[in-house]
């Protein structure tokens, strides 16, 4: 086999997998995607393993919260109580219930499986008695009821109000969430058959990592199966037009409910597990709102209109935040410098960073022919002077973006300026 | 439809690009053996505790400078790496340690913050000092008596790496009470401080070195504003409907602003005989109250440049100014401005006698460190890990010797307490010492 014909069977390989990763074929990609995260513990250094631990849980915790906002045009912004309920329920199993259980050398194994099972129990009993209050509004009142009551949320945590219930009524000394401190956690050494271990190790993340990968992979598939079932079908129905929905038969309310359920037993599981990874759980850091508005920037930078999108959003978010920290420049002001990298999705990319990708991709599918054309016209130098004029043409494309948009800006202005001068002229 | 072969062959493609991607993208993580020693700070950078962290950074700098200019540590330069809290502390100070090899660490702004790093910093192994930290938890090592706090049932939060240089809430809490004892004898007491763990600790402390020392306070009125409220009106009344003797409040940062502000407005000043402060005594915001700010109130901190006479003290306060004299920074220190600028000198020490970076034989060398700086000469406990260093009481006026417009402290007296003395007076209540 020539060379050339070897390089064009990679292309065409390379291509293959690509497509299904873009077209999300999860049968085939899922044992690719799960081989790949499992060998990466293999190359890279232990914080990289947590770091990217780390990102697949806020890839679920996104795509779940996706369910509702890019399914079925639903913006919750509140979706951190659910890594709250999942999370205080999980801490509350490691110290109060961990120490009871009789299992040996594996009781801290079996601890954190169920403070997992336990959280995400507890997150679906916050999905169906809030849900059921929240889908009866919708658009903007749904992103306000579901702030309010994530922030009610907050307030209890904060002020440790269970407690101060629980005392009143005879139980406990009036401590239950430890107010604005959260609650933290120890977890112990495993001894399976010999071995001995930590199941949360900083210096040798790879029995956590693993744990992750494996929920990971369950979380995705699962969502990709609801979302490509009847029940998302109707989803994206309810999106595009509720009214119609409602016309050939479907109970919206009824349906938005279980969306919020669904989404809110996978957004307690990614927030399970992000608390166990971390050893504490604390009012500020995962029940604010900022907490809450995390999935959504993901969601926005990553694209919500596909399925990929909050899944790209996550790793785009979270190693751009890690790349900002490396720069000591960039570090110091940090915000502004992630405001401006979203500031750049929204101008140049139609459906956020998996949307970018993938008009990127169409255009390389466009693109090669015309390469392997002029090759064959004019050698390299061809593809060189072809490379040029591509880059002139994004150059242009993307000035007529900002003139475009300067425009809009400078007419705007200008439209209050007129009118604020007949305002006062007048 | 993809068949088999086609399929493994996609796979085995992908999984070859996904490789060697990985392999290119990887190559620090093994700063520290460049012959530099890598000191790693994560302060609050942002939001409402920037004010707090940004001076407590500036500090750090000003020793760092110092050290380097003087040969460096065991000729070795300091190189440092500032982070932000953001919205993953523990991922920063990970970062800071498995990524740019730092060999010790400082900072950390938030009491909640540091008990729930507590794991982290103790896996991590390197040493670890807190420069700003108030909750006295997290220098309790007595967990027969006050209970485990990682285990979900006391309030002992001891690490084995982890020192602090500046006098905690236990300290602090203790100088005011005594302050108070001895000045104004029992009163009516009420209290406004900002609603979270650190305003509701700083209360308790309050009245339990109060009820030790035998004094018989009436406790007429407790409120708490949110932290970074813009309305205090509401608790300022509440507190002033009870007819207060005293004043006792734990704000910090910008929060001091907004409550004197508010304060003035309501009267207060003239309608309490005295308002203490914990942790209040901060040039920027006594800058940015100017003379609205009354004088004759008593705030705390735990460092104030007049409040120690001693030459270590001169040379910080000169070299302070003239680095940031006509910058962003206040040129005068803040109440973290001694303990941040001792914990460079501290390693500098401590990494000295161990002859090397060794973890575990720096820890070794600073329990027990006995050191001599700006604010005298003061010891690292061997089991608490906490310094003996005092907090400081003053009197704000505007006769104060500072170079900005606005008060500063006079009088300034400083307050230290051992362990023993804290356990005496606190046996009455459930709280540690924390020293």
């Amino acid at each position: 086999m020539s060379l050339r014909n070897r390089t064009r069977l990679l292309t065409e390989e390379l291509r293959t997998a690509v497509r299904l990763l873009l077209e999300g074929a999860p049968v085939m990609v899922l044992p690719v995607v799960t081989a790949l995260l499992l060998a990466m513990p293999v190359v890279l250094p232990g914080f990289h393993v947590s770091l990217l631990a780390r990102t697949l849980l806020f890839a679920v915790f996104a795509a779940a919260f996706n369910l509702l906002y890019g399914y079925t045009g639903l913006l919750s912004f509140g979706h951190a109580m659910f890594v709250a309920a999942a999370g205080y329920s999980a801490a509350k199993v490691f110290n109060v219930v961990g120490p009871m259980l009789p299992f040996g050398g594996v009781t801290p194994l079996v601890t954190l499986l169920l403070a997992i099972v336990v959280g995400v129990a507890v997150a679906g009993i916050f999905a169906v008695l809030i849900g059921y209050l929240a889908v009866q509004l919708e658009e903007i009142y749904f992103a306000l009821i579901t702030l309010s009551f994530s922030m009610a949320i907050y307030t209890l945590a904060n002020q440790d109000i269970p407690g101060q219930v629980l005392a009143a009524v005879g139980f406990g000394d009036g401590g239950f969430t430890n107010g604005s401190d959260g609650l933290a956690f120890f977890i112990g050494k495993v001894n399976l058959f010999g071995f001995e271990f930590r199941l949360v190790d900083l210096t040798n993340p790879v029995a956590f990592y693993v744990l992750t990968v494996f929920v990971f992979v369950f979380a995705v598939y699962g969502l990709w199966r609801v979302v490509n079932s009847p029940f998302g079908m109707v989803c994206k129905a309810i999106r595009e037009n509720p009214e119609r929905a409602k016309a050939v038969g479907v109970d919206v309310t009824y349906h938005r409910w279980m969306t919020f359920v669904i989404s809110g037993l996978f957004s307690g599981l990614a927030g399970a597990m992000l608390v166990i990874s971390g050893g504490g759980v604390d009012p500020q850091k995962h029940v604010y709102w900022t907490a809450s508005a995390e999935p959504v920037v993901m969601s926005v930078i990553g694209g919500p209109l596909s399925f990929v999108g909050p899944i790209v959003g996550a790793f785009t978010y979270e190693y751009v935040r890690w790349g900002i920290s490396r720069v000591p420049l960039l570090e110091e002001y940090w915000q502004f410098s992630f405001g401006m990298l979203i500031l750049v999705v929204v101008l140049f990319f139609e459906n956020g960073v998996a949307g970018g990708l993938e008009a990127g991709y169409a255009r390389l599918r466009a693109w090669l022919p015309v390469a392997a054309k002029r090759y064959r016209a004019d050698g390299w130098r061809g593809v060189l002077a072809f490379v040029g004029e591509t880059v002139a043409g994004w150059l242009a494309a993307a000035r007529e973006t900002i003139q475009a948009y300067a425009a809009r800006v400078r007419d705007g202005v200008r439209g209050y300026l007129v009118r604020v001068r007949e305002l006062v002229g007048g | 439809m993809v068949d088999r072969r086609r399929f493994l062959a996609a796979a085995g493609a992908g999984a070859t690009a996904g490789v060697a991607g990985c392999l290119g993208g990887n190559g620090g993580g093994d700063g520290g053996d460049d012959g530099t020693i890598t000191l790693g700070a994560v302060y609050l950078l942002s939001g409402v505790g920037e004010q707090l962290g940004a001076s407590s950074r500036a500090a750090v700098e000003v020793a760092v400078e110092e050290i380097n200019e003087n040969g460096g540590i065991m000729g070795r330069e300091v190189e440092t790496f500032f982070r932000d809290h953001g919205s993953d502390p523990q991922s920063q100070i990970r970062s800071l340690v498995q990524e740019e090899g730092a060999d010790v660490m400082v900072g950390l702004t938030s009491s909640g913050v540091t008990l729930n790093s507590g794991e982290v910093i103790r896996q991590l192994g390197v040493p670890f000092t807190l420069t700003d930290i108030g909750t006295p938890f997290i220098t309790e090592s007595d967990t027969d008596t006050y209970g485990d706090y990682y285990q979900g049932n006391g309030t002992a939060a001891a690490v084995p790496n982890l020192f602090r240089t500046n006098a905690n809430t236990s300290i602090n809490c203790y100088a005011i009470a005594k302050w108070v004892d001895d000045n104004y004898g029992s009163a009516r007491i009420a209290n406004m401080g900002p609603d979270y763990a650190y305003g509701q600790q700083c209360w308790d402390y309050f009245k339990a070195y109060s009820d030790g020392l035998g004094v018989d306070h009436e406790y007429v009125a407790s409120a708490f504003p949110e932290l970074g409220a813009n309305d205090m009106t509401p608790q300022i009344n509440q507190v002033l409907d009870t007819d207060p003797d005293l004043l006792f409040t734990s704000f910090w940062g910008n929060d001091v602003v907004t409550f004197v502000g508010q304060a003035n407005e309501q009267n207060l000043f003239e309608q309490v005989d005295d308002v203490f402060d914990t942790i209040g005594s901060d040039p920027s915001s006594f800058e940015a109250l100017g003379d609205s700010m009354p004088e004759g109130l008593h705030y705390s901190g735990w460092y104030w440049g007049s409040a120690f006479d001693n030459e270590e003290n001169e040379a910080f306060l000169d070299s302070y100014e003239s680095t940031y004299e006509g910058t962003g920074v206040n040129p005068y220190p803040s109440f973290t401005g001694g303990s941040s600028y001792a914990a460079p000198y501290v390693y500098k020490q401590a990494i000295e006698a161990a002859g090397g970076t060794d973890p575990d034989d720096i820890v070794a060398e600073m329990e027990g460190l006995e050191f001599t700086g700006p604010r005298g000469t003061w010891t690292l406990d061997p089991d608490s890990h906490q310094a003996t260093a005092p907090t400081v009481i003053g009197e704000t006026s505007l006769d104060a010797d500072v170079p900005y417009d606005g008060v500063g402290l006079v009088n300034a007296e400083t307050y230290s307490l051992d362990r023993s003395a804290a356990e005496d007076l606190l046996s009455d209540s459930d709280l540690p010492p924390g020293v």
